[in-house]
C-alpha cells in the first residue's frame, strides 16, 4: 500500500503543532505507552498494578487518544492513490526476516514484547520521551530518547548485516 | 400536550430535545475524553503522512539512506520547543482544565537506561514504535496484529512485575483482586 508521504520538513512541523495543540488542548503532555497499561487492566482484572494510582480511572483520556490513532490511520489510508486493502507487504523486511509466516509473527511478538516491556521500564514511549520530553528539554527524557535512538541504531545495522 | 407527555407527566421535553440534552450532557461530562480522542485520530493520521507507519523509513533511516523520518522529529521538536516556551512564557491556560498548562515531567526511573535499551531493540526489530502500531493497523497492515499483542503481553509482564515486587515478592500475591 503507497501512503502518500509528506516532505519531512512539513511532517515534522505539523507534528510539532499538534504536540503543542495537545499541551493548550488536554493541558498534559501527550503520551501513547501508558494507554496500553490501560487497556491491561482492562483485559486483566487481578493483575493489581494496573488498578492502583494512575491506572485507577482506567476509562481516561490516555485510553480514548488510543482508541483515536487506528481511525487516523485509516483516514489517512482511505485517501491514498489505491483504495483501502488488507496488506502483508513488509518492505525491507521482508528479505531479512524469517521467511515462513508463522516465524515471522513469533519474531513479531517478541519484538513488541521488547517494545511494551522497555516503554513502561523506562517510563514512555517515543513520544513521551524523544518528541515531548525532548521539547520540555526534561533531562531524563533526553538521556532515554538518545539511549531509544543509539540502541536501535546498532540493532538495525547488526539486523541488515552492514 | 402529545401523547408521551400525557403519560410521563415528569417528562417534560420532547424526545427530540431529550436527546439533544442527553448528547450534550455526555459531551459535556466526557469533553477531555472527546477531544482526545480526536488528538489521537489527528496523530493517527500525521504520523502516517509522516511515513513512520512504513517500515522502510525506519530501516532507513538507521541505515542512514534515507533521513525522513530524522527530519520529521528533528522537525518536530524544535518547533514543539518553540511552542512549548511560549506557552509557558504567556501562562497560556488550557481548553479542558481551564488552568495553566501542566508540563509534568516524566521522572528519572530506575531502569530508565535499561527500559531504553530494550525498546531500541524493539524498535529494530518490528520497525514500529508503540504509537504507529494502532495506526499501522488502521492502514490495514496486518503484521501490526502480532506487534499489538507482543506489546501488550510485554506491558502486561511489567504489571506483573511490579505487582511482584510492591508484595514483598511473594508470588501468591500477584494475582490477586
Amino acid at each position: 500500500m503507497e501512503i502518500q508521504v509528506w516532505s519531512g520538513w512539513l511532517a515534522g512541523l505539523a507534528i510539532g503543532l499538534f504536540v503543542v495543540l495537545h499541551f493548550w488542548l488536554i493541558g498534559k503532555p501527550a503520551g501513547c505507552s501508558t494507554g496500553y497499561g490501560n487497556v491491561c487492566g482492562l483485559l486483566c482484572r487481578r493483575v493489581r498494578y494496573y488498578h492502583e494510582g494512575e491506572y485507577s480511572n482506567k476509562n481516561n483520556i490516555k485510553l480514548w487518544f488510543l482508541i483515536g490513532i487506528p481511525i487516523g490511520g485509516f483516514l489517512s489510508a482511505m485517501h491514498s492513490p489505491d483504495a483501502w486493502h488488507i496488506s502483508f507487504d513488509m518492505g525491507m523486511y521482508d528479505e531479512i526476516l524469517p521467511q515462513s509466516a508463522a516465524a515471522k509473527a513469533i519474531w513479531l511478538i517478541f519484538g513488541g514484547m521488547l517494545l511494551g516491556f522497555g516503554a513502561r521500564l523506562a517510563g514512555a514511549c517515543t513520544t513521551g520521551h524523544a518528541l515531548v520530553g525532548g521539547a520540555m528539554l526534561n533531562p531524563p527524557s533526553l538521556l532515554a530518547g538518545l539511549v531509544f535512538f543509539a540502541s536501535a541504531f546498532f540493532a538495525t545495522r547488526l539486523l541488515f548485516g552492514t | 400536550m402529545s401523547k408521551q407527555e400525557e403519560k410521563n407527566p415528569q417528562h417534560r421535553y420532547s424526545w427530540l430535545t431529550s436527546i439533544r440534552l442527553t448528547i450534550i450532557s455526555f459531551g459535556y461530562a466526557y469533553r477531555a475524553n472527546i477531544l482526545s480522542l480526536f488528538m489521537g485520530i489527528l496523530f493517527g493520521y500525521l504520523m502516517s503522512h509522516a511515513g513512520a507507519t512504513t517500515f522502510d523509513y525506519h530501516a532507513e533511516m538507521f541505515l542512514l539512506t534515507d533521513l525522513q523520518l530524522m527530519k520529521v522529529i528533528g522537525t518536530a521538536v524544535v518547533v514543539a520547543m518553540i511552542g512549548v516556551s511560549l506557552l509557558k512564557k504567556f501562562h497560556i491556560n488550557s481548553i479542558t482544565t481551564g488552568t495553566e498548562v501542566d508540563f509534568v515531567k516524566k521522572p528519572y526511573q530506575q531502569g530508565l537506561i535499561a527500559g531504553a535499551f530494550l525498546f531500541g531493540i524493539g524498535w529494530a526489530m518490528t520497525a514500529s514504535c508503540p504509537g504507529t502500531v494502532p495506526a499501522m493497523l488502521g492502514e490495514g497492515k496486518i503484521s501490526a496484529l502480532f506487534t499489538l499483542i507482543g506489546l501488550l503481553l510485554g506491558t502486561m509482564a511489567y504489571g506483573v512485575l511490579q505487582t511482584f515486587i510492591a508484595s514483598q515478592g511473594r508470588y501468591g500475591d500477584v494475582l490477586k483482586d
